[in-house]
């Protein structure tokens, strides 16, 4: 029992980071709160549906085709001709995204939600220390789990990824240092997209369905956790999707039956008390470019 | 690489004018100052000649060429700005800010000796090499912001208030490196509020009064024979100055 709730809290902790670090990176880059980054991830959704009979790697690869492509589509032809203005403005064009993209997915290839079976693979369950843990939960862990490592040594160690640190923290200042303002750009896009990827094939995996409604609530997901965490820092964005996918797993292990229908609204109190106490968000860096 | 202002105007919103009439001129290979008190407009200057504030009227050239072409890159120009709050990215390494000034260099070997160069100049860096850039105090990060600019190898370099707010031994460094600076052969435009040592290590110097507008400008003698400038900067500068040293 407490090791199928470990592996199942971190797995959804680690998926939430993931959500998590995608809203964040765009913001912290463009300025952009993207509440269209729901609909990256419902492209890489019917990807999934898309492909269903095909191996499951091809259709988790083209998932992340589908994602990249939609993610850097909304940034050339939307976001790319408001490079420079006000937040609001941003924030207003990326619901108009939002909506305009679910809404084409409602009129042609999504009117209603369309199931997509679950590996056989993924509904068996494994031995682990006498437990008996879902393969489902073990391969959210392991694949949200790598590609958080992926994202921490990108980030870290390699010159792009200090570029985006850069640019996210002062945009202004890099560009004039010579970092390639268009480039970073479509990076961050590109990451969120394989990002939002990975998290649409864990959401379909779990929920074995696709709907054209499907990205609102990961988007809100990752919103959230980016303000628990601090959106001036990726690291905080990590941990604020990290803290809410885990107290998710906790409510969900703990609560009686008869209340876990108000599991959001016990989590969402808590977080309203942590905003109280540092409305910055846990791990608030540097100063946040908003233009 | 000469830079030339004629009768700038910079305007924040509607009514808010910042610089007022502004020319200015910089020659080749030397180090003008432009003094003034908080709040005079120097900073708004120096952000309209790297392009991030427009102009309301006037014009900016650098190299013969106006920095509103479309084509204008000032890294290509050879233009480096170190931004009155240093512009250090503090969720990066001292030696990852340091390498950022090289980003779009391939040439590794001349960048690991103009890295050298640098660490020479300012040892500190060395010391602090793999440490947070937000560790650093506001001397150090000075320091950083002023190697880094001159990773670009800059043919211009644009210095805002660079001792804003430093200890006085500190103040003393970075006047010494912006003259070795200088020695190289770097044109250099400092805006600065301290006024006695801008005008001793430079070669002419614009007094500018707020709302922007330059109200005198020289060597020292020739800012000291102006009783305009006299009674703004509330002092006698004829003695200061590259020429009477």
């Amino acid at each position: 029992m407490i090791v199928d709730y470990i592996v199942s809290a971190l797995g959804l902790g680690a998926l939430y980071a993931l959500l998590t670090i995608g809203v964040a990176l765009l913001f912290g880059v463009l300025g952009l709160m993207n509440f269209a980054y729901g609909e990256i991830i419902l492209a890489a959704a019917f990807a999934l549906y898309f492909f269903r009979d095909a191996p499951w790697l091809f259709a988790v690869a083209m998932a992340v085709v589908f994602a990249v492509a939609v993610a850097l589509l909304s940034e050339r032809l939307a976001f790319h001709p408001l490079r420079g203005a006000d937040p609001v403005t941003l924030m207003i064009a990326s619901f108009a995204v939002s909506l305009a993209l679910q809404s084409v997915a409602r009129m042609t290839v999504l009117p209603r939600a369309q199931g997509v079976p679950p590996q056989d693979f993924l509904a068996q369950r494994v031995d682990i220390l006498g437990a008996r843990v879902s393969v489902r939960d073990l391969v959210t862990l392991v694949l949200c789990g790598l590609v958080l490592v992926a994202v921490a040594y990108l980030m870290g160690r390699t010159s792009l990824g200090v570029q985006l640190r850069a640019a996210a923290e002062n945009f202004q200042m890099a560009e004039s240092l010579g970092v390639k303002g268009n480039r970073v750009i479509a990076s961050a896009f590109v990451i969120a997209g394989v990002l939002a990827a990975v998290g649409a094939v864990v959401l379909v995996t779990r929920q074995g369905a696709v709907s054209a409604q499907m990205g609102l609530q990961p988007m809100l997901i990752g919103v959230i956790g980016a303000v628990l965490g601090g959106m001036s820092s990726l690291r905080g964005a990590a941990l604020g999707g990290f803290i809410l996918g885990v107290g998710t797993a906790t409510l969900e292990a703990l609560l009686p039956s008869d209340l876990i229908a108000f599991r959001d609204a016990f989590l969402f109190t808590a977080l309203i008390g942590v905003l109280v106490v540092r409305p910055q968000g846990l791990l608030s860096g540097s100063k946040v470019r908003v233009s | 690489m000469d830079l030339v202002i004629e009768d700038l105007y910079v305007q924040y919103g509607s009514s808010v004018m910042a610089v007022q009439g502004a020319s200015l001129v910089v020659r080749d290979g030397e180090l003008v100052a432009l003094i003034g008190q908080n709040g005079a407009g120097k900073s708004t200057l120096m952000k309209a000649v790297m392009g991030w504030v427009s102009p309301h009227a006037g014009s900016i050239a650098i190299g013969g060429t106006s920095v509103r072409d479309r084509a204008f890159s000032h890294l290509d120009r050879g233009v480096a700005f170190v931004p009155e709050d240093r512009g250090i990215f503090s969720s990066l390494t001292v030696g990852e800010n340091l390498r950022l000034g090289a980003v779009r260099r391939r040439d590794k070997k001349a960048v690991a000796e103009d890295i050298e160069r640098e660490l020479e100049r300012f040892p500190v860096l060395r010391r602090y090499w793999g440490r947070g850039a937000s560790l650093l105090s506001g001397g150090e990060q000075q320091q950083l912001a002023i190697a880094r600019a001159m990773m670009l190898n800059p043919r211009l370099l644009l210095l805002d208030e660079p001792t804003l707010g430093l200890a006085p031994i500190i103040v003393d460094l970075i006047f010494d490196v912006i003259e070795q600076l200088r020695a190289e052969g770097v044109t250099i435009l400092l805006v600065e509020q301290n006024a006695v040592r801008s005008i001793e290590v430079a070669d002419r110097t614009y007094v500018v009064q707020a709302p922007g507008r330059i109200i005198g400008s020289g060597t020292a003698a020739e800012l000291g024979a102006s009783a305009a400038v006299v009674d703004y900067l509330g002092f006698e500068p004829t003695d200061l100055g590259r020429a009477a040293s």
